[in-house]
């Protein structure tokens, strides 16, 4: 049967790095195809990994569509394939099948001025527009990076933040001030308000815990950002990816085919049932 | 294509469609049989006490109210194997598509709601990307229907929905109960071959058998049923009401069961689950059952958060799914009216009750 | 005889007076005949209490649906709830107050005896109609009422009435706070277990045969549990879908559950699923028989747990739901107890 829409590719997982360790951990992982090559997806898809025996998730793919060589998936440990994903070690051999859901429209973004703000696991879904804007750099204008974790050990993507400097301002926060810490001590929405960026010609992208996400958006509101001018992601239970399984709908529509990414604008006359 | 059926025929018909195109019949040798498309024939039948599709066996006798189960199992079964897998560890597992088997089924006295069960599933399944698991058993399915005379359920509502009665949506025969004959007529081309196969256990129908077969469509449709008394604002006031106490309140006797789900032939949602058979070396299928919009933990995150905690909200899924979303994505009703949930609710949760006050409600 | 209105001015009062905060009773449901469950907080809709042979549903799965709330909501029950118990609902209500699952002062019990009728079985109901559909039912006497759209059909209660209800040995909710209807305990028109004794009659081979198509017909909608008051487990050892998850939920936790059974209805897990649940109801189940009712493919689920009831009456003399001070099959030791290995 050609065309089988939940038969997975086989990809070797080619890195692993702990990137937050402790009851929240955070893994990154690099997976190449074992036979061929991967798809093409785009910044904001997202694919479904599988480790056999275990199940199936739906993960948001982290490394920039530039990158053909691997995939890059940032996974928290949370259930039970993500507690899976974290025994794996380098050439183990898991399924992936995607791409699924829309993207960020990168193509509109360019000559304009570019907010990320992220929390916790949160940066991983935002992590391909970053780096993309980062290797096209002069299409852009200002990239400011808005990022925080609980506390300093919580700060994933640490090494790959600090290179960012010099292409990017990055501003990182942690939730309670801490010994050796010196940059911003308290919430994410408080950082982005305390450094208060200009709203004009720019696009601010947000993706996080959603009570994050709730206080990023009202203070993006209130420094003068627009609703058309804000996007964030969302998620729900997926077991399809293909609109069929009807469990991920926001609304009439599947999140799996519709989303993940929404403009404020569109996301706030949906039900809030995500 | 339109024929007359005498009722003693209808077996005769069955054997016609089952057995050798050449006329070796049952006898037929099995190399023979395995090169020939013949149909595996379904007639519902009365078993512990509810009416099910089982294999024909000779005694055929299309007098069922509905079937307990729609016939939705016959193309999304509750449970289908996508692949088996084994993997030794650190290697590549060798994963093994398990494809349905290529096998006409003809499903004998589909009622008309069910018949526009049909093409609901076929958008599901079709829309955006096509579910070859779905479709390849679709393309060897032929819905050979029997019109309702009058309703078979004190709970039919196909009027109120855009069906009828007498509709030939999904199928590829109609057959229309006549007293002491079928009037049948073919909906498709598969129909077409399906009745040609039965030759002259057919009869061209008489200027009688014409005026029968109107007056009985005409008396079918006027016969009364339940009603949901606006079907076209529906979708408008659901999407106003969504917010409604309503839901909590007509929700809360709703024990969050499977029965309005896995009974409708409309519902397609489902689960995808690894099960596991020997750990080392590990083997074992993927595998997709029916899931259930009322199920507690449908839509529950790994997180433990659940955008749809309470009954209300499950409630509301499920009848927005059915006269809202589905309605703003194909412009039409999901719901064909059949009323099976509305019949085996254990706690007496009516969707006709229901949609009813969401559309009367002004709030 | 019961008179309705005497129900229906008691909830009017308790709710008027702030006796209750809630009346759960019976109405008129929109689909038939049937009554459907009535959670009644205004006094004013009292009048639509109704009492009637097709008043089955065991409305003591409420008073856990309204811990469960409240527990979820982080609340403390402001009063009791009235609740309208038949002699097995009532029993059930005992159960629960035997394992603490709620207080004696947080429920309010409306009993009604059964007065030796009981609920139709509309298995046994439809056949007997030729196919005319029944708009109501009453009781009268030692018959049922049916109006049809042909007119009234008489019919004697035992012919329709449910296996359950014609072998009840306890139709009268002894443990109460008010009860509508005369104790006529004993007038039971079957012995106990008359339905298990005619299955158990057939041979190994023909009952097993019978199961086997049993277990395969169910479809595992969990109607069945659902239904149960006594299933109130927040985590069902029988299947992957009720695990409570919190925040507090470790990932370690999740990951490392055992699940016993998979999805898939096949034989083999609904075996599982059908067989450990009777196994769980062992001594609690008071045989309302909601579960076999419910089940949308008529699997005899009853007859499991009667198969257990009969055990524990025949080892023990356990009589489940008996009092609430009394004993509990699997949690109470007594010197009499048949077999050795206790001691």
């Amino acid at each position: 049967m050609s065309d089988n829409i939940y038969l997975p590719q086989l990809a070797r997982v080619a890195y692993i790095k702990e990137e937050v360790v402790g009851e929240r951990s955070i893994k990154t992982f690099r997976v190449e195809a074992v036979d061929g090559k991967l798809f093409d997806h785009e910044c904001g898809q997202c694919a479904m990994l599988s480790i056999f025996g275990r199940g199936e998730s739906m993960i948001s793919i982290a490394s920039s569509p530039l990158i053909k060589e691997y995939k890059q998936f940032s996974i928290m440990r949370v259930g039970k394939v993500s507690s899976a994903f974290h025994e794996l070690e380098v050439g183990d051999v898991i399924g992936i099948r995607g791409p699924y859901g829309n993207n960020f429209p990168v193509d509109d973004w360019r000559g304009k001025n570019l907010v990320f703000i992220g929390g916790g696991c949160g940066l991983a879904p935002i992590w391909p527009v970053i780096t993309t804007a980062v290797a096209q750099r002069n299409d852009f204008k200002n990239i400011t990076v808005f990022y925080g974790g609980r506390s300093p050990r919580d700060i994933m993507y640490r090494t790959e933040l600090e290179k960012l400097r010099g292409s990017a301002d990055v501003h990182l926060s942690v939730d309670k001030a801490e010994e050796g810490w010196d940059a911003f001590c308290g919430f994410v929405p408080a950082n982005v308000m305390d450094k208060a960026p200009n709203p004009g010609n720019a696009i601010a992208i947000t993706c996080g815990p959603p009570i994050m996400i709730k206080f990023v958006i009202q203070n993006l509101r209130e420094i003068g950002f627009k609703d058309e001018q804000i996007y964030t992601t969302i998620e729900n239970k997926m077991k399809c990816g293909l609109g069929k399984c009807g469990r991920c709908n926001v609304g009439k529509d599947y999140v799996c085919v519709k989303g993940p990414v929404y403009s404020w604008a569109e996301l706030k006359d949906l039900p809030a049932e995500y | 294509m339109e024929k007359i059926l005498d009722k003693k025929q209808i077996d005769g018909w069955v054997a016609a469609l089952t057995e050798h195109p050449q006329g070796v019949g049952r006898g037929c040798n099995a190399a023979e049989a395995a090169t020939t498309t013949l149909w595996e024939v379904h007639t519902p039948a009365l078993d512990e006490g509810i009416w099910t599709y089982q294999p024909a066996n000779g005694t055929a006798r299309l007098d069922h109210p509905n079937t307990k189960q729609s016939p939705k199992e016959f193309a999304f079964p509750q449970r289908e194997i996508f692949f088996s897998f084994e993997q030794i560890k650190g290697e590549a597992p060798r994963l093994t598509q398990i494809v349905p088997k290529e096998q006409r089924h003809a499903v004998f006295g589909v009622r008309p709601c069910d018949g526009r069960g049909v093409p609901r599933m076929d958008k599901v399944f079709t829309d955006h990307i096509e579910d070859k698991y779905y479709t390849s058993r679709r393309k060897n399915i032929a819905y050979v229907g029997l019109a309702c005379n009058k309703p078979p359920s004190p709970n039919c509502f196909c009027l109120s929905v855009g069906g009828s009665p007498v509709s030939s949506d999904g199928l590829d025969v109609q057959m229309t109960d006549l007293g002491d004959r079928y009037f049948v007529k073919a909906i498709t081309e598969t129909g077409k071959a399906m009745m040609a196969a039965g030759g002259k256990l057919f009869a061209d129908p008489s200027a009688a058998d014409q005026k029968l077969l109107k007056k009985t469509h005409d008396d079918a449709v006027a016969y009364p049923q339940r009603k949901i008394n606006d079907p076209d604002g529906a979708p408008a006031k659901l999407r106003a009401n969504f917010d409604s106490p309503l839901w909590q309140e007509m929700a809360q006797a709703c024990i969050g069961c499977g029965i309005c789900t896995f009974l409708c032939p409309t519902c397609h949602c489902f689960d995808i689950n690894d099960e596991v058979h020997n750990k080392a070396p590990l083997s074992g299928q993927r595998v997709r059952t029916w899931d259930n919009c009322q199920f507690p933990d449908f839509t529950m995150h790994s997180s433990g958060h659940n955008p749809r905690e309470g009954t209300g909200a499950r409630l509301r899924q499920r009848v927005n799914h059915k006269f809202q979303y589905f309605h703003e994505n194909f412009g039409m009703h999901q719901c064909t009216g059949c009323g099976r949930c509305v019949s085996e609710c254990p706690v007496g949760i009516d969707i006709v009750t229901v949609v009813n006050k969401v559309t009367e409600h002004v709030g | 005889m019961i008179n309705i209105q005497d129900i229906r001015d008691t909830a009017r009062d308790m709710l008027a007076k702030g006796e209750a905060r809630m009346v759960i009773g019976y109405r008129r449901g929109t689909r038939g005949m049937l009554a459907e469950p009535a959670f009644i907080t205004d006094p004013a809709q009292a009048d639509d209490l109704v009492w009637d042979p097709t008043c089955f549903n065991n409305l003591s799965l409420y008073l856990v649906h309204d811990k469960k709330f409240l527990a979820h909501m982080r609340e403390n029950p402001k009063g009791p709830v009235a609740v309208v118990a038949k002699g097995c609902d009532a029993r059930s209500i005992v159960v629960l107050l035997q394992e603490h699952y709620f207080k004696r002062e947080d429920v309010y019990i409306l009993g009604v005896s059964c007065e030796g009728a009981g609920v139709v079985d509309e298995r046994k109901l439809a056949p007997l109609l030729n196919g005319e559909r029944p708009s109501a039912a009453a009781f009268d006497g030692d018959d049922f009422v049916f109006t049809t759209a042909a007119g009234e059909k008489r019919l004697a209660a035992r012919e329709v009435m449910a296996d359950r209800c014609l072998e009840c040995r306890a139709p009268y909710p002894k443990e109460h706070n008010l009860v509508f209807g005369e104790d006529k305990t004993g007038r039971q028109l079957e012995a106990p277990f008359a339905a298990l004794e005619r299955f158990e009659a057939q041979d190994a081979g023909q009952r097993w045969d019978a199961w086997s198509q049993h277990f395969d017909r169910c479809m595992r909608c969990f109607a069945c549990r659902s239904v149960c008051p006594m299933c109130y487990c927040d985590e069902c050892v029988v299947d992957s879908i009720t695990f409570p998850v919190t925040a507090g939920t470790t990932a370690e936790e999740k990951a490392t559950r055992i699940k016993w059974i998979e999805r898939s209805a096949t034989r083999s897990e609904n075996i599982t699923y059908l067989m450990t649940r009777a196994m769980h109801l062992a001594g609690r189940c008071t045989d309302c028989g909601e579960c076999e009712r419910a089940c949308p493919v008529n699997v005899p689920i009853r007859m499991l747990n009667n198969k257990m009831e009969r055990e524990a009456r025949e080892k023990f003399g356990f009589e489940p739901g008996a009092s609430i001070g009394g004993p509990s099959l699997v949690a109470t030791f007594l010197d009499s107890d048949p077999g050795q290995f206790i001691r």
